[in-house]
């Protein structure tokens, strides 16, 4: 019994990493139709800002945060203006885009494993190895701040979107394009805006993932997937239904690796891709997928 | 307009004449085509091994034979990706399958895979059939997701099965031809699969399953009220294009003489094929060998210049980003809608 709560709580922790991780994939999706591809791999971008800053400086992840995010903020920026714009333009899902952001993520894997070799690597911040231990139960320090600070920037991410006015332009924009526009939305701001945003949360949760996985530029593929089951599981585009999916997922997960071996916690995720697949293609909380 | 009583035989008249018009038309560009170029190729890349007699050609024999490969993969994959529009970039799950058939079949039986390939062809069919069933019922986003995911799911299950090597992968014997002629059965053996292949692919183009595919790539629903099974015709394309690649996968493995699961199921072979099949044109009989023609040689290009394997990735990502913004017709599409297609790639 100690031990399933020990198993639901590091479940619990990872759920929150990854429901930041998937929060941005799902908000770009949301309003512009665009299954980012890339974005996994904007996620090691931002592990690497901190575990050079680490490396060379000495700065705490943790701190290091804020920073790796705005740098993941004007990449997304960058990357909207170069490749993105046209293409949010459209506003309708389709084939060629989802290649698209494919090539960037080939483009950007193939930087910075050109860059920095394709090793693994991790930031070991003096807290890495540490845990809290409450009786029988012992809690990992680094996954214990990673999905803290996570919960609390998805918490922030609803209350934006709950309460501003850009908050609601970019819920607008989700539900109906053309109707925000009509209602005096700049829909094209708000895609730019919505995908910088988008990439900053990449960036952030990307330092939070240098120390709790170790992480090198072709593991992005694997999260691909990974962050796709989530948002899939939740119904594409619907933000809470990622979040929840992210927590059922990694706690599912935490129970396989647990008394199945660490191998098969991964493919939970895509079991359970499948399974949705499967049994209700649009996802837990989705609408009918367009063109299905 | 009018009820006057010649109407209903005039219009029996224009519909005729359409009808003949449509059909000198389409005999037209049968006849136009100019298949003794092609022939005439296809025997010039048949005589290449006799290259051996000059001098060493084993590095001109293994680009052809690399090329033939490629060509067959991604005409295969053009038949899902292109015709239908189902955008698979887990594909080399099939080649996986069907090197690690055939491999296993030749390290423990000794039996060629040559002999075992139309074999690994059809157990790559068969998982093709029951993934499809699973993947096709869902369209685009979450079936290009599910395509990667499973590539995921069996990279994961073959790195772990220490029956058949874990991810150390497992040796299999080398043919005792002299070296000269070590490539030459794999070499014909690519050559007849890729030809097969662009074959099924133009027949699959000019038959009503092909029009059938092609109607629900543009409308799925639509397709289907026009009375198209579509479920079925989309297993169909899948099961078509898994065969061949298996089948691919299966000579590869013997070639190399080893197989693992970091050769066969890597990301960046799926990226090849979807590239190669875009850059030469989607959904085009002849573009696919145009395009890998194109990238096997910027590839090796690449390698020669800088040799490093992450610059590879770097520089498959930049084409493929360049070609989808400026070209996503390809370069056969672009060329035919140009109208200056050359005759002898003009084979839709």
């Amino acid at each position: 019994m100690t031990n399933a709560i020990q198993v639901l709580i590091l479940g619990v922790m990872l759920g929150g990493v990854y429901a930041l991780m998937a929060s941005g994939l799902t908000l770009i999706f949301g309003v512009m139709r665009i299954v980012n591809l890339a974005h996994p791999i904007m996620i090691i971008w931002g592990a690497f800002v901190a575990y050079w800053l680490f490396k060379l400086y000495g700065i705490d992840p943790l701190v290091s945060m804020p920073i790796a995010a705005a740098f993941m903020f004007l990449v997304g920026i960058v990357l909207y203006k170069l490749v993105y714009a046209r293409e949010a333009a459209s506003a309708k899902y389709s084939e060629m885009t989802v290649l698209l952001t494919f090539a960037v993520a080939l483009v950007m894997d193939g930087a910075v494993s050109t860059a920095f070799s394709n090793t693994q690597r991790v930031t070991s911040p003096p807290y890495a190895t540490d845990a809290f231990i409450f009786g029988p139960i012992f809690i990992p320090t680094a996954q214990l701040y990673a999905g803290i600070v996570s919960i609390i920037l998805v918490g922030g991410l609803f209350a934006f979107l709950q309460f501003t006015r850009t908050g609601y332009a970019i819920r607008a924009t989700t539900q109906n394009r053309t109707a925000a526009q009509l209602l005096g939305v700049n829909v094209a701001f708000i895609s730019l805006l919505t995908f910088a945003i988008g990439s900053a949360l990449a960036g952030a949760s990307g330092a939070l993932v240098s120390f709790v996985f170790s992480f090198f530029p072709a593991k992005h593929w694997e999260w691909i997937a990974v962050l796709m089951s989530l948002v899939v599981l939740g119904g594409m585009g619907k933000l809470v239904g990622t979040i929840v999916g992210a927590f059922v997922l990694s706690i599912i997960a935490a129970f396989v690796g647990t008394y199945a071996g660490a191998t098969w916690s991964t493919i939970t995720f895509f079991l359970a891709l499948f399974l949705i697949l499967l049994i209700r293609p649009q996802g837990l909380f989705g609408d009918p997928i367009e063109g299905t | 307009m009018s009820l006057n009583p010649g109407a209903s035989g005039e219009v029996d008249n224009v519909v005729a004449a359409r009808r003949a018009y449509n059909a000198g038309l389409a005999a037209t560009k049968r006849e136009d085509r100019s298949w003794g170029f092609v022939v005439g190729f296809v025997i010039l890349l048949a005589a290449l091994p006799l290259l051996q007699f000059v001098g060493n050609a084993n590095y001109v024999l293994h680009m052809a034979l690399y090329t033939f490969m490629y060509i067959a993969m991604t005409s295969a994959w053009n038949i899902v990706g292109g015709y239908t529009g189902y955008i698979s970039l887990g594909h080399n799950v099939f080649f996986g399958i069907g090197g690690y058939f055939s491999g296993m079949i030749l390290a423990g039986a000794g039996i060629s895979t040559l002999i075992t390939a139309p074999l690994a062809g059809l157990v790559a069919a068969a998982c093709g059939i029951v993934v499809g069933l699973i993947t096709l019922r869902v369209r685009g986003p979450s079936f290009i997701i599910s395509s990667i995911a499973l590539l995921m799911i069996v990279r994961i299950l073959f790195d772990n099965w220490d029956y058949i090597g874990g991810s150390n992968g497992l040796s299999v014997p080398v043919n005792d031809l002299d070296v000269r002629w070590t490539k030459l059965p794999y070499f014909y053996a690519m050559l007849v699969i890729a030809i097969l292949t662009v074959i099924v692919s133009y027949k699959i183009k000019h038959s009503k399953f092909g029009l059938g595919l092609r109607a629900l790539s543009q409308d799925e629903v639509k397709a289907e009220s026009a009375g198209i099974d579509t479920f079925t015709y989309k297993v169909m394309a899948f099961a078509i294009s898994a065969f061949f690649v298996g089948m691919c996968g299966a000579i590869w493995g013997e070639y190399l003489t080893y197989i693992r699961p970091n050769i066969f199921l890597i990301i960046l072979v799926a990226a090849n094929m979807v590239l190669m099949g875009i850059i030469g044109g989607k959904g085009t009989v002849a573009g696919p060998i145009v395009g890998t023609v194109l990238i096997v040689a910027f590839n090796e290009y690449m390698v020669y210049q800088f040799g490093a394997s992450a610059l590879n990735i770097l520089g498959t990502g930049i084409v493929m980003l360049l070609t989808l913004m400026f070209f996503p017709l390809g370069i056969v599409g672009t060329l035919a809608k140009k109208r200056k297609l050359p005759r002898f790639l003009d084979w839709d």
